[in-house]
Formats: C-alpha cells, structure tokens, sequence
C-alpha cells in the first residue's frame, strides 16, 4: 500500500487540493470525457480518461512491459512460463516514495523476466516479456 | 482633429488593448468582427460591434472595403489598424484617409516605402544606418560571385537575388566552400523565383534580435523609447521578449537608438514604428545591421511601456489626432526590466504545430509586476482561421533576474486546460541556464531545444487528481469528497505509451 493522499474539490471550478499529509499541492483538471487534463505548477499532464480503454491498448500491445520512470524493483511475482491473467501483479515497482504494482495488461504467459529486486531501473527499459 | 470614435480593424487581445485605451481617452469604440467572432471578447467589450464577414481571414479582417464600409457605416472617425492584418498594407492606410478617416498609423508612402526590402535597405543605406554588408555581383559567373563574395568578407551567404523565406541560400564560411554554395544557390534560386541571379551577403553569427521603438509627430518631433531583444523565436516567431536587452551596453545602446531616429526621419515617419537589427559581438564592439522596419505598433509593446512608464496606445491616439508627442528625449528613460512571454495554443512537443480546440479551464495569473494582455477567456473555442497566441504574460521586476522568476511564478500561476500550449515550454526557456545568462541568439531554441521539451512523468499528486477527475461526480456537486490514490502505476500503464 502507497500512502495515502486525500483529494477535495478547492473553491474555483477545475481546482483540486491534493494533501499528503501536511504536505499541499493545489492543482487544476478537467475530464473532457476523453483527457483528463492536470495542471501542476505549470506542468500539463494528459492522462487517458478512461483507464479501461487504456487496460485495453496495453492488452493489445504485446511484448515488454517497461518503466514509466526511474524506479527501484521490490519484489518480481512471476517466473518465465507462468501463466498470467489481466490484472495479476507481475512486479512491485518503488518510485517516489510510492510502492507500485505492475499489472498484466492481458492474458498471457511470461517468456522472459529482466530484472531482480533492488534493481534500479530506468524508463523505456524492458521489465517483463509477455506472450 | 480629436478622435471621439474609433474602429478597430483587429482582433483578440490587441483590440482589447486599443479599446481600454479609449475608455480611458473617452473614445468610443468600434469593433469589427468575422462570423467566427460573434461573441468573442473584443465584440462584446466595444460600445459598437460591426460583422465584416465569414471567418476566413480574407473575407473579413483582411477585406479593405468591408473595414472600410464599417467605419462610415458606424460613424467612426478614425482607424486603428492593430498589428498583423491590414496594419502594414499601404493601400488600406490610403483608403482610410480617402474616406475621410484618421489612420493611427504612419503616412501610407512610408509603408510603401519600408514594405519594400530593397527599398528600405537603400533607403537606410542613404541615411547612414548601418545594413549587412552585400550586394549583387555585376559579374554573376562562379569567378566574379566568388570576387564579389571576397570583397564583401566571410564567412558568407549567397542566396537568390529574387528571393525570400529561406530558398537559394548557401552559406560559406571560407573561399573552398564557395565552389559548392555558387551553382547549388543558382540552381535553388532558378528553380524557386525563375530567375537564377545571386546576391551576397555577410553572414551574420549568432546574431541577436534587437528592436528599437521609435516615435515622430507631425510637428518635426522623432524619439526613440529604447530597445526590445526578441532573440527567442520558434520557426522565424518571437516567443519571449524583453527589455533592456541584456547585450547592450550604454555607448552601444545610445548609437543603435540615434540610428533607429535617424532611420524614422528618413522614411518620413510618424506614429510608432520599430527598427529591428540584427546585432553581432559583444560588448562595446558589438556591431548592429538594420533588418527591416515594422510600420506599426508591436505585439511586444508593454515591455517598452512597463519600463518607459508610458502608454503607446494612448501616445499613438494623441499623435494621430495631430497633438505633439508627449514625451521628449530626455523625458525617457528605462526603469527595472519586463520580460514578455508569448502564450500561444500550439504543441512544442509536435514541431509547434497551433492547436485548435476549447479552453475548457483558463485562469490568469496576478500579482506584483504581473500584466496579461488577452483576447480569449474559459469557454472559448480557439478557432483555426487566425494567429494561435492566446495571451502574453509581462512580468516587471527591479531587475533581469526579478522579472525572470516573477514570470516563472506567473506562468506556474496560469492553468489553461484542453488545448495544448506552450506554457511548459515557456518555463523551460525562463529556467534555462543559457537565457538566465543572457547568452541568447535567434538560434537559441534550435540549439537547446531537447532540453526546453523535456517531459515530466506525472506527480503523485497528479496522479491523485487524475483519479480524483475519472471517479468523482460532476463538478456541479461541490461537496469536498476525498478519495485515495490507489495504484497509481495503473494510471501509468496508458499514459502515453
């Protein structure tokens, strides 16, 4: 389990308080229905609206799953052959201060496992192979 | 003549500007619009709107005779032309005064007159103002360009006599590279303009881009309202400006600012008009060359007006309706420093490509030194027929590095959602070591531009937010729920892969 962030609606339309903790972070999104839209401090960031559809390409993509960003190995949860459903934790992933859980993206088997725990690994590096 | 009601032949944030201006003056305003600007801004904040035709450009903001029929037909005793559109078309400048109109703007002979390249250069050229040296070879065999290119100095362009925009151009940094450049312009430049003639000119490295503001009345009054630098540009467009510029020292800036008043009585001028040049070295052995003049008000104007303390608007109106200028030379001087930030909806991630689309989320930023110039608002839909620039954003501060960081905490500050822009990218130029440094040329954002388009994986707390968006009810229920970030990586999984 990660920790815990709370998220409220701020006083402005599209304002978001984002706590950790004491820690505040104020924000601003819109969901066009198709984008969710977050603007942090002059960062954007587009993110899919519809985690499902996003569940859905990754499920067509087969091959390697990689790393979003640098972020250190935990746990590896499958071995090369196993079978795996959607969904199953394949590896624990830490990344800002975060533990998080990579998920087949569909049904298939593992034919290859490139990383042990305590591995740092870097975006765009091949993680697990899929099949 | 005093003007009492003004039609502004322009759009987005300029016409907002224009018609502050006369609500200060006691002016009425007159906007025109195209059927894409029905309920914009600019039409909505005048005392009378007038419709000049569809959207395209050509058929409204760009039509001589429906600008021209809306002002005799609103009762519109003057004109402000704005920048872009019609702004520098000598014909337009014509047809106001022959219907009877005050253009604020200069005579139509000197739009004429500096609309020409060659023209303006000789011009220049006459006055004593310093221009790249170049000329076109008598003798245009391989021999005599390489003869002419040797007595003019490398390194060296050879480029289309005929030409513009970049096509038959070579440069040669020696005499051996000439060999190559000569018949590879020729043939570029034949092909492009039919017409396969060579010009030669100094290569200028590295240059920066800096502007002089300058100012005449029709009482034989010419001053100049010091510099701008706009060396930051994306394909051949200013991004950010400032002023002072940080490359200019007092002797250099005091000869630049007496050759651009000597290059507006030149041409004749009046009103407000920029000389650009292009400035080359450092320090006090810096050389500068005239590039073009720019016959009207800038976009980059506030920076001069924040550290002049002046209003070009409220200038222009009073020179137009035959008052003196209200400023002489030794009235003006630069104070602190501003720095102008471009906000435009395009994607500097896609070759800065503009993007259309609607603002669902737009909030400007405000504080000490901050001024937004806007023509647009949450809700509007950024059409496809006109320039992409949503806003500019003009921090002021005690100095270079105060403007920088209160620009950097404005941009931070100005949430604009559901249409790409280049705010991040704006941030990434402010933060950039080589801009803090002032080490800045018209090739900068080429030369760094890996660097100015990195992207951020998501925060957490955007992450939590994103989450937050997808599960919570419609906005209209304002009721605070809070909800945890669960497997954020999920998130991750689409996020642009």
């Amino acid at each position: 389990m990660g920790p815990m962030m709370q998220v409220t609606r701020g006083a402005a339309a599209g304002e978001l308080i984002v706590r950790d903790g004491d820690r505040v972070v104020q924000v601003f999104a819109v969901n066009d229905g198709r984008t969710v839209w977050v603007f942090e401090r002059g960062t954007v960031h587009e993110l899919p609206a519809d985690m499902d559809a996003g569940r859905r390409r990754g499920a067509a993509a087969t091959g390697a799953l990689t790393a979003p960003m640098p972020a250190t190995v935990m746990a590896v949860k499958v071995a090369p052959g196993d079978a795996v459903k959607r969904g199953d934790v394949l590896l624990l992933l830490e990344a800002m201060k975060m533990e998080l859980p990579v998920r087949a993206p569909g049904d298939g088997r593992v034919t290859a496992v490139h990383c042990r725990p305590g591995d740092l690994v870097q975006p765009d590096t091949s993680l697990i192979e899929l099949e | 003549m005093d003007i009492t009601r003004l039609l502004i032949a322009n759009r987005g944030e300029i016409a907002l500007r224009i018609i502050k201006a006369c609500r200060e003056l006691g002016i009425e305003t007159v906007a025109v619009y195209s059927d894409a600007d029905a309920t914009a801004r600019h039409t909505r904040a005048a005392d009378i709107a007038v419709r000049i035709g569809p959207a395209p450009a050509a058929e409204s903001y760009l039509d001589i005779a429906a600008v021209i029929d809306a002002a005799r037909g609103s009762g519109a005793d003057a004109v402000h032309p704005g920048y872009g559109f019609l702004s520098e078309r000598a014909a337009f400048a014509s047809a106001c005064v022959d219907a009877g109109l005050v253009f604020v703007g200069p005579p139509a002979a000197a739009i004429e007159q500096m609309g020409s390249k060659i023209g303006a250069r000789q011009l220049m050229e006459r006055s004593g103002v310093p221009v790249v040296p170049g000329r076109t070879p008598s003798d245009q065999s391989d021999e005599g360009v390489a003869a002419c290119a040797a007595d003019v100095g490398f390194p060296i362009l050879v480029k289309a006599s005929a030409g513009g925009g970049g096509k038959g151009m070579r440069a040669a940094l020696d005499p051996a590279a000439l060999a190559e450049a000569i018949p590879a312009a020729r043939r570029e430049a034949q092909a492009a303009f039919g017409d396969g003639t060579l010009y030669v000119e100094r290569l200028i490295e590295r240059p920066r881009h800096v502007e002089v503001q300058i100012f005449a009345d029709d009482h034989g009054a010419a001053v100049h309202l010091f510099e701008r630098e706009c060396s930051v540009q994306r394909r051949h467009q200013k991004v950010i400006e400032e002023s002072p510029s940080p490359a200019l020292t007092p002797l250099i800036r005091s000869r630049m600012g007496a050759a651009a008043v000597d290059a507006a009585r030149a041409a004749g001028y009046r009103n407000a008009g920029t000389i650009e040049f292009l400035l080359e070295g450092e320090g006090d052995a810096a050389t500068f060359y005239f590039l073009e003049m720019n016959t009207r008000l800038q976009v980059e104007h506030p920076v001069t007006e924040l550290v002049t303390g002046t209003d070009l608007v409220h200038a222009q109106l009073a020179v137009a309706s035959g008052r003196p200028l209200p400023w002489r030379q030794e009235d003006l001087t630069q104070r602190g420093h501003a720095i102008e930030c471009r906000v435009y909806a395009e994607d500097p991630n896609g070759g800065f490509l503009p993007q259309a689309g609607t603002l669902r989320l737009y909030r400007e930023p405000s504080g000490p030194g901050i001024r937004v110039d806007s023509g647009v608002e949450e809700g509007t839909a950024v059409p496809v027929h006109y320039d992409p620039m949503l806003a500019k954003l003009i921090a002021y501060g005690e100095d270079r590095g105060r403007a920088i960081d209160r620009a950097i905490e404005a941009l931070g500050a100005f949430p604009i959602l559901g249409v790409r822009t280049n705010v991040p990218f704006l941030i990434g130029v402010l933060r950039h070591r080589a801009f803090r440094a002032g080490d800045l040329h018209t090739g900068f954002v080429d030369a760094h531009l890996a660097e100015l388009l990195a992207l951020a994986p998501p925060s957490e707390a955007a992450t939590a937010a994103a989450a937050f968006m997808r599960s919570a009810p419609a906005p209209a229920s304002s009721s605070a729920t809070a909800v945890t970030a669960r497997d954020p990586w999920s998130d991750l999984i689409g996020w642009g892969r």
